[in-house]
């Protein structure tokens, strides 16, 4: 019973999995192929020969370095500051018993449902009126302070630590920056680094406001790949050097994942944030 | 909304109350709204100004650039919505894909955290790789699944015609929303397994084997004791979902457009079959330079977006369980 029982769950996930992966193989696959071959019917499965030709031309046919190095740039140091800053707003909701602050908490997590350009429209118009559109200085503002889903985590997190081990540092004339400083974020790692993974996640994929706030020069490399960055000399996209810029771009994160991946998946059972 | 923040707080040990409010708990006041000032401030100036001032600029000719010759015209953009025949279809297009993908997401999801939960070998690995898609930044997922359902180079119809020689299924254009679909559904299933795997891992195993034991089959355990269990967590899925589903924006923009991206002045929208309601709203703004219609649209979403939820959380009394009363 047990084994016929296995033996099913087998028969559904293996090829369930598989189905899952595929997309993402092809795209490896053609990342390797011949544009002709890319072209050519009927398709083939695997590259006739192996370009590794193509990661050089994704590399080299458009300042690839420059939009990796703004990609990495603005997802650490947005990482760095929301991380931060969510983690300081959680202390904030964990540890102090204040009138109407469940009041302020339901406004905090209320905001999950409003439509996200709803706000980045006018904060667009206000900060090209500001002259800060083009710089990552939205990135700054919107790191510093702190959001919804972190703060959640971080409540969460703070929530579970004994009332004593804040008594018996105040008692040692430790301020209340102090307690969250020297002894809550030290001992929160596994809120830290789900929270940081989540935070990078989201700068590395976000696509809508580096095209919204960034110039060219400036943004990253998630804009840049869907744009036509690489095309041949008539204008003709070249498919599969932008698929091995894409298989570049996602190389980081996937290692990133799998590196991460009990962290991330207990991240994700906790709070609820998706990937 | 409320409710739902009550909900999450009470899954959670509550914090012992302190007496009233002496010079200690005034201390405490100031040090709590020192610590969620970075909250704060972006909630006044990041949400709340902005807020403020777009519904200002919906009830005006703003166009991006009109400052100084800028004319109220009331609640012109709204009326004009009315008569928008691009705006319903957008609309009821987006409701449509989302009461299809939503319930359909979540089924699969449940259906993936019943499989991976069971006692096998590498289940981990499954957990894992069935992830992945969620994880993987969608504009990379839109771009492989933009050659996978290619026409004439795509993987599906390359399958497709070894069966059937000479089939080519226009996957990108005429069925562009089962392709939008079922990216949609390869992106997100993953996390929502992964969320449900928690919430079915919180549900006491002796209930489920006590009904067992009491003559129940595995359907009946899953039906009358893990699901309502479940509840709370399928009611959150659900909710997070119809929000997301309203929104949707990049897919539809990626998947069958062309030319997007910087350096790109012309937008190319995709075509009137996935034309999704925030694409319209993006158009609008960063096409026509339509802002304070755009705005005005924006608006009219964020309403229908809290109406959803209203109702939704409405039926859930009917249906959700929870085991913490307050």
């Amino acid at each position: 019973m047990a084994q016929s029982r296995r033996n099913l769950t087998y028969l559904l996930v293996v090829p369930l999995t598989v189905l899952f992966l595929i997309p993402l193989v092809w795209l490896v696959l053609t990342s390797f192929k011949k544009e002709t071959e890319y072209l050519a019917y009927p398709i083939t499965i695997l590259p006739v020969t192996w370009q590794w030709v193509n990661y050089q031309l994704a590399v080299t046919m458009t300042a690839f370095s420059r939009y990796l190095f703004n990609t990495v740039y603005l997802a650490i140091f947005f990482t760095g500051l929301s991380t931060l800053s969510s983690a300081f707003v959680g202390f904030g909701f964990a540890r102090h018993n204040v009138p109407g602050k469940n009041v302020l908490f339901t406004l905090v997590l209320a905001m999950i449902i409003l439509p996200n350009l709803v706000t980045v429209v006018p904060q667009f118009i206000i900060f090209s009126r500001l002259k800060i559109t083009g710089t990552y200085w939205p990135w700054v503002l919107w790191g510093l302070t702190a959001s919804p889903w972190h703060i959640f985590l971080f409540r969460q997190y703070f929530s579970t630590f004994p009332r004593d081990l804040e008594d018996a540092a105040e008692v040692d004339g430790c301020s209340r920056f102090g307690i969250f400083w020297r002894i809550f974020l030290p001992n929160a790692w596994p809120a830290l680094i789900i929270s940081a993974i989540f935070n990078f996640q989201w700068v590395w994929g976000d696509f809508v406001n580096p095209l919204i706030f960034l110039s060219d020069e400036a943004t990253t490399l998630a804009v840049k790949l869907s744009g036509s960055t690489y095309v041949d000399p008539h204008y003709n996209r070249l498919v599969t050097v932008t698929m091995a810029a894409v298989v570049l771009y996602i190389l980081p994160i996937a290692v990133g994942f799998f590196a991460a991946q009990k962290r991330i998946i207990e991240g994700v059972v906790t709070t609820g944030i998706k990937g | 909304m409320a409710e739902l923040a009550s909900r999450l707080q009470t899954a959670q040990p509550a914090i012992r109350a302190r007496a009233k409010i002496g010079p200690r708990g005034r201390r405490e006041i100031v040090w709590f709204y020192v610590f969620i000032s970075p909250w704060l401030f972006g909630f006044l100036f990041l949400t709340l100004v902005p807020m403020v001032m777009g519904f200002g600029l919906s009830l005006s000719n703003f166009n991006g650039l009109n400052w100084a010759t800028m004319k109220f015209v009331g609640a012109a953009n709204y009326l004009h919505a009315l008569t928008d025949s691009q705006l319903w279809s957008s609309l009821r297009l987006t409701l449509l894909f989302t009461i299809v993908s939503v319930p359909l997401g979540l089924l699969v999801s449940m259906g993936l955290a019943l499989l991976v939960n069971q006692e096998i070998r590498g289940k981990g690995l499954f957990r894992t790789l069935l992830y992945l898609p969620s994880f993987i930044p969608v504009v990379a997922g839109a771009l492989a699944w933009r050659i996978f359902a290619d026409k004439n180079s795509g993987l599906i119809n390359g399958l497709l015609s070894w069966l059937r020689p000479g089939m080519a299924l226009p996957w990108l254009t005429d069925l562009a929303p089962a392709t939008l679909l079922m990216f949609v559904l390869w992106g997100g299933v993953g996390s929502g397994m992964i969320v449900l795997l928690g919430g079915l891992q919180a549900v006491p195993q002796d209930l489920r084997e006590a009904a067992l034991i009491d003559g129940a089959n595995e359907w009946q355990a899953l039906r009358y004791v893990t699901l309502p269990l479940m509840s709370p967590v399928l009611f959150f899925q659900l909710t997070i979902g119809i929000i997301g589903s309203l929104q949707i924006l990049v897919p539809p923009l990626l998947l069958a457009a062309s030319g997007y991206g910087s350096g790109t002045t012309v937008y190319t929208p995709p075509p009137q079959s996935i034309y999704m309601y925030l694409v319209y709203v993006f158009v609008q703004i960063f096409g026509n330079q339509a802002f304070a219609y755009g705005i005005a649209m924006l608006w009219i979403l964020f309403v229908i977006v809290l109406l959803l939820t209203l109702l939704v959380f409405r039926t859930s009394r009917g249906w959700v369980h929870y085991e913490v009363e307050q």
